[in-house]
């Protein structure tokens, strides 16, 4: 209720290094940096959420 | 139907990693229709396209290389002495380097070079630190040096300090960029910038003009003088010029910061060099002539009384010895050189304002004597009518403008301008305190710090960014603003005019005259005819042809040209041929038995009229071969005398900036050799297929018949057939076409982008579609076309559209937009990170608000790549975390997007998320209202897609059209052109073969077969041997099919021609134009619809539509259109006094609040009352426009009364 409960920390995102395409979890507060190889641009990942289009 | 590859670089899947992107098919040769000789892994040419953005990146070398250095060697020094201590300091620049762009400092990653990829990804600018060495010297001590930085200096893509110079094809893709990337342009945060190149008038070539503005100057002043624009090496320039006043002498003008100072020229002759007033008169009266009617005879009986006038002139003011010229000069122009308090001596003063103000392309002083009597020659036989002014409009006397020579002249502008101010800031400091400051070391770098030299690149910065110069010399150039436009690339075509175009300049588009736009014969080769926009910038906005090139300050082997060299080399050879030299000089050398030789504006000597040809032959014959002294770019421009011609001489040019072009040699082995527009106009070049000259027989042929035409002038295939105003709209319409725009789509994050999905490569194709690898980029589809009249949905250029074509994918196209938030903008200085994405909710201090974002923003407050989005839908989520608002990106627009990407960028070191690009698709169908267009001119807009079952069909085939389009397209607008290839395209592709449909083929070498053109009346045949081709495979002879209509089940009467034609998708789309509204804002003052598509605004209901339903008659309807759909309003208008603002609301006794009027009493229906009268009996209620009430009451504020009588009618 009170205190550091209320909501429940965000799952990290995963993102893709624009140079050397490694997966970088980052979680809110991260900075923006490659772990592998110091690039500072990431992608983020496609959605795993199913995309449907419509088929008329 | 598809015929023809598919191009396509893969769906919506990200890719970045090295080689994905695709490598199409190679060749070595670019040899006609080779494209399907195999694909084989090897690397595409690319030698043409780089040649087409050559002057951009050449100069940028120039200008980091070679022009820098050259700049600041001609600074001028800051000189200061200290008032007590005596010490004397001299500060200059040497040095200056700009480095490859690196990412800043404090980056951690493995790769320090900053690529261009990054750049245009995150919204940075390519730019490369600029530094110089500063030397100090103190009472001609020791030189001190001192490395500074002038900041980071913007970075040409592919120039000599990019990161991408000299990288192969797989290193290229792998970098992130085209195969076939041209370089040329800059990045300033994340977009594409051009310099663009600008018309200049040429340098170092007297141009003699007639204007009536020049009567304005002053008393006496004529409208007829002579121009000359000197270059300096180091790019910089001054115009100076010389007025014939009417009383036979001349003045001589220049320009320092922005303020003409005219002098008489006697002065300026006589300060030059140590001569005598005999000398200058011989000088001067060379050219008398005798007989008025000889060819050439360039000057009157009046040159000697002009000759005495001008030195009479100099006598009067009491001048009579050059010392005495040079402190009278001196003395007048010592504020204006900024020399006030120093100790120059006057006279040392007027040698520095004839070294840096008069004819400043030459050092020598007698060179600039020479110089400056021959411009008083050409004054005096143009002012005479011997001569005719030169046409300033013409190519032939024009230059232009490029990149790197505007930087260099920009940073030297720059640079001087931080001396002066390190000079100023010393200055005052000595005054201030003389003791604390004496010049010392610490003193000096002290006040560096204080004039921020980092300024210098940052104004180069805003140069590019804006396009706007700021200099308070103006740089002798007469725009401000214009410099700089953005390289979109739309499509490929787009992108490529960019980079050829060549504006005439800001100021002549204000011009009232159209004579500055005229197509003119002298531009034949070097500007393209066809390719110019209509409209307001129409022959000022040209393009370059796409064989003309621009010289450089290099040589043929890429190594500097020494002018010094040449010089001596180019005399030594005239002079071995009888030319006289200047010096010794002797006098009777003039038209016409002698003519001047000039080289880059030096008059280097005089030579024998007949033997001139051959002088010129020789020239050109050793022009060519290779390891010459002289230059392969070198113009011989041999202008004869006439009678009342141009002014004759011999004219030679070897500076950078000039247009060029390649014609054949008909002499010796038929090497190619580079001529200009200046001699060309006295050239005799044979054209191909052209009708034999009745004049001299021809020196020189052209190499190809559509080497006139600019790149994009020479896709349209069969332009020869069509009518010449089609080929001009293909040309704009061509570069509006939604195509397939780059193949690293992936990797840009441009503001718009548009694409088509399944491009194809045309059938008919040009020679210049192969050389300049548009499959890479195609830009359109195969489409089978009827030409017929079917269900009246194709009158007035609509086109019908086969709705399962359509649904195949036939022109199915999206749009990328993207969209950079960046919160790093809002933060204010010396605040914390407050703002941040993330979903509401995500800090547990606030209370969770409802959250509508939780499906479709992802927990770091962006959405998920991938997703459909609606309209209304959030994107992005940002949080204020210390007040916990939260801010959400909608998105706009009716139709639904795909998130495509989502880049993280970062923005520090230690940041968290601060900036993102959002970039989303939206699936474009082809829709009724698009606009589509064949390549020749022929735009049309889709009206219907029509069922397949209901369109007509080919009785034998069985065939359905793509397209529709009417006959009627054809008779008014002569495009025989899209005939030929709706015929060509269908036997290509019966046989399965690309078809040459390069124009004026019958007229270049390689595809002639020795018929003339002018004879055969441009009949090359090709009708015929398409018709032989498709009676082959069983069709008609003439391309006509026997059809029938899908709807009636019945044959035509009539044999419908059919074929195929490479069709555009323009990217004019109905989405994103259409306007209409029922209900919606209004203008708050007049209540009436407010204007603008995007706020929701109706369309103008004007006057002329007014009248038109005036005229019909329709009452009713244009009341409902002018007042009940606009600001209806029903006022209460007091009928006694008339009065439409004196009613007010009748005060109710009850309560006190309606008594004060604070609008409660203000219900609906509540009794009004009229203020006036005081009675609401006269009471009545008037339907009127909201804005007549308005009137009224802006009416009653200027105490005027409107007054109304009611009457029941």
């Amino acid at each position: 209720m009170d205190g550091g409960m209320g909501a429940p920390p965000p799952e990290p995102v995963t993102y893709l290094c624009g140079d050397c395409g490694a997966d970088n979890t980052l979680k809110p507060g991260d900075v923006i940096q490659c772990r592998e190889c110091g690039y500072r641009i990431l992608y983020k990942k496609r959605t795993r959420r199913i995309v449907q289009f419509e088929a008329r | 139907m598809v015929i023809g590859g598919r191009c396509d670089s893969g769906g919506g899947g990200l890719r970045v990693i090295s080689g994905a992107t695709i490598m199409a098919s190679s060749q070595v040769s670019t040899r006609f229709g080779t494209f399907y000789s195999g694909r084989k892994e090897g690397e595409l040419d690319c030698s043409s396209l780089h040649e087409l953005t050559k002057p951009h990146v050449e100069s940028y070398d120039y200008f980091v290389e070679r022009g820098l250095e050259e700049a600041v060697r001609r600074l001028q020094p800051v000189e200061l002495k200290h008032p007590v201590s005596g010490a004397a300091l001299r500060l200059w620049v040497e040095k200056p380097n700009v480095s490859p762009p690196m990412k800043d400092l404090g980056s951690s990653a493995l790769d320090q070079r900053l690529l261009p990829s990054e750049c245009r990804l995150a919204g940075l600018t390519y730019r490369g630190i600029f530094t110089a060495d500063i030397c100090m010297q103190w009472n001609d001590g020791a030189v001190i040096r001192h490395n500074i930085s002038y900041g980071k200096m913007p970075v040409m893509v592919k120039s000599s300090v990019c990161h991408l110079r000299g990288l192969d094809q797989q290193q290229m893709v792998a970098a992130k960029e085209e195969a076939t990337e041209m370089g040329g342009y800059f990045i300033c945060n994340g977009n594409e910038r051009i310099i663009r190149l600008l018309i200049m008038p040429k340098r170092n070539y007297v141009v003699g003009v007639k204007r009536s503005s020049f009567r304005n100057r002053g008393p006496s002043y004529s409208d007829k003088g002579v121009m000359i624009r000197c270059v300096r090496p180091d790019q910089s320039a001054v115009t100076m010029r010389l007025y014939y006043m009417n009383y036979g002498s001349a003045s001589l003008g220049f320009s320092v910061r922005r303020q003409e100072f005219l002098v008489p020229v006697g002065i300026v002759l006589k300060a030059l060099i140590e001569t005598n007033e005999f000398e200058i008169y011989e000088q001067l009266t060379t050219i008398q002539g005798e007989l008025k009617d000889t060819k050439g005879a360039v000057g009157s009986q009046f040159v000697s009384q002009r000759a005495k006038i001008i030195l009479e002139e100099v006598r009067q003011l009491a001048l009579f010895t050059r010392f005495d010229c040079l402190q009278f000069l001196g003395n007048r122009f010592r504020p204006v050189m900024g020399l006030e308090d120093k100790q120059q001596q006057p006279a040392t003063v007027g040698e520095q304002v004839l070294a840096d103000h008069i004819l400043c392309h030459l050092d020598n002083p007698r060179d600039k004597f020479n110089l400056l009597v021959f411009m008083l020659q050409k004054l005096f036989a143009l002012v005479d009518g011997m001569a005719a002014p030169d046409n300033a409009d013409a190519l032939q006397n024009h230059e232009i403008l490029l990149p790197g020579h505007l930087l260099t002249i920009v940073v030297k502008d720059r640079i001087q301008d931080w001396l002066l101010r390190v000079q100023g800031q010393l200055l005052k400091e000595m005054k201030e305190k003389p003791a604390g400051n004496d010049l010392l070391l610490k003193h000096v770098q002290k006040v560096f710090e204080k004039v921020p030299a980092s300024d210098v690149s940052k104004k180069v910065e805003y140069l590019l960014n804006t396009g706007n110069l700021v200099s308070q010399s103006g740089l002798d150039f007469n725009q401000v603003g214009g410099f700089t436009l953005v390289a979109e690339k739309l499509n490929f075509l787009r992108y490529l005019s960019h980079f050829r175009s060549v504006h005439r300049g800001a100021f002549f588009a204000t011009l009232r005259t159209t004579t500055v736009r005229k197509l003119l014969p002298e531009s034949w080769g070097f500007m393209c005819p066809v390719h110019t926009p209509d409209g307001s910038p129409c022959g000022l906005l040209n393009h370059l042809t796409a064989a003309c090139q621009i010289s450089s300050d290099l040589d043929a082997r890429g190594k500097k040209k020494d002018f010094f060299q040449i010089r001596k080399a180019v005399t030594k050879i005239l002079v071995n041929f009888g030319v006289v030299p200047v010096l010794p000089k002797l006098s009777n050398l003039s038209p016409p038995e002698y003519l001047a030789v000039l080289l880059d504006g030096c008059v280097i000597g005089h030579v024998l009229t007949t033997i001139i040809p051959s002088v010129v032959e020789h020239l050109r014959r050793l022009k060519v071969v290779d390891g010459s002294e002289v230059p392969a770019d070198m113009e011989i421009a041999y202008i004869p005398c006439t009678s009342a011609g141009s002014y004759p001489g011999l004219y030679l040019a070897t500076t950078p900036s000039r247009l060029t072009r390649n014609v054949k040699q008909l002499s010796g082995d038929g090497s190619l050799e580079l001529i200009g527009p200046l001699e060309q106009a006295y050239m005799e070049i044979k054209c191909p297929g052209g009708s034999e000259s009745a004049g001299p027989k021809p020196t020189h042929d052209e190499i190809n018949a559509t080497a006139f035409l600019s790149v994009v002038a020479s896709l349209t295939p069969w332009s020869d057939h069509n009518q010449s105003p089609r080929n001009m709209y293909q040309c704009q319409m061509g570069k509006q076409t939604m195509g397939f725009p780059a193949q690293a789509l992936q990797c840009r994050a441009d503001n718009k982008m548009y694409r088509i999905q399944t491009p194809q490569m045309p059938i008919a194709q040009t020679g210049a579609w192969n050389k300049y690898h548009m499959n890479q980029f195609p830009t359109g589809t195969n489409a089978i076309v009827a030409v017929l009249a079917y269900t009246g949905f194709d009158m007035e250029d609509a086109m019908i559209l086969n709705k399962s074509s359509v649904e195949r994918g036939l022109h199915y196209g999206q749009i990328y937009k993207s969209e950079t938030i960046d919160l790093t903008e809002s933060r204010q200085r010396g605040d914390g990170i407050t703002n941040v994405f993330a979903r509401s909710g995500a800090l547990a201090r606030f209370k969770e608000q409802p959250d509508k974002t939780a499906n479709i923003v992802d927990t770091d407050g962006l959405p998920y790549v991938g997703q459909t989005l609606t309209e209304g839908d959030p994107y992005c989520s940002v949080l204020n975390k210390m007040t916990g608002a939260i801010k959400i990106s909608k998105l706009k627009g009716s139709e639904a997007a795909i998130v495509d990407y989502v880049a993280a960028v970062s923005t520090g070191s230690k940041d968290p998320l601060q900036k993102v690009t959002i970039r989303t698709r939206h699936p474009r169908y082809p829709q009724i209202g698009d606009k589509f267009s064949s390549r020749h001119g022929q735009k049309g807009v889709c009206s219907q897609l029509w069922p397949d079952v209901d369109m007509p069909f080919s009785t034998v085939t069985g065939m359905r059209p793509d397209i529709i389009i009417n006959p009627h397209a054809f008779p008014s607008r002569m495009t025989i052109g899209m005939l030929l290839e709706s015929m060509a395209a269908k036997a290509g592709a019966l046989d399965g073969r690309f078809v040459n449909a390069t124009p004026f083929k019958k007229c270049s070498p390689e595809g002639g077969d020795g018929k003339d053109f002018a004879k055969t009346g441009g009949n090359d045949g090709s009708a015929e041997v398409f018709g032989k081709q498709m009676n082959a495979h069983g069709f008609n002879y003439h391309g006509t099919e026997v059809m029938y209509s899908g709807v009636l089940g019945t044959e035509f009467v009539c044999e419908i021609y059919l074929g195929v034609v490479y069709y555009q998708r323009l990217r004019h789309m109905v989405s994103d134009k259409y306007q209409v509204r029922s209900m919606g804002p209004v203008n708050p003052v007049t209540r009436q619809p407010v204007k603008g598509r995007k706020i929701g605004g109706g369309i103008r209901f004007g006057e002329m539509e007014r009248d038109s339903l005036l005229a019909h008659g329709a009452a009713y309807l244009l009341h409902d259109r002018l007042h009940s759909c606009s600001d209806y309003h029903t006022a209460n208008v007091c009928g006694f006094c008339g009065s439409l603002l004196s009613i007010v609301p009748l005060p109710t006794t009850r309560g006190t609040l309606g008594s004060l009027g604070l609008g409660l009493g203000k219900q609906a229906g509540g009794k009004k009352v009229c203020r006036v009268c005081s009675t609401s009996k006269g009471i009545e209620t008037v339907a009127m426009p909201f804005v007549f009430r308005y009137l009224a009451a802006e009416l009653a504020a200027m105490n005027i009364k409107l007054t109304m009588t009611l009457s029941q009618s």
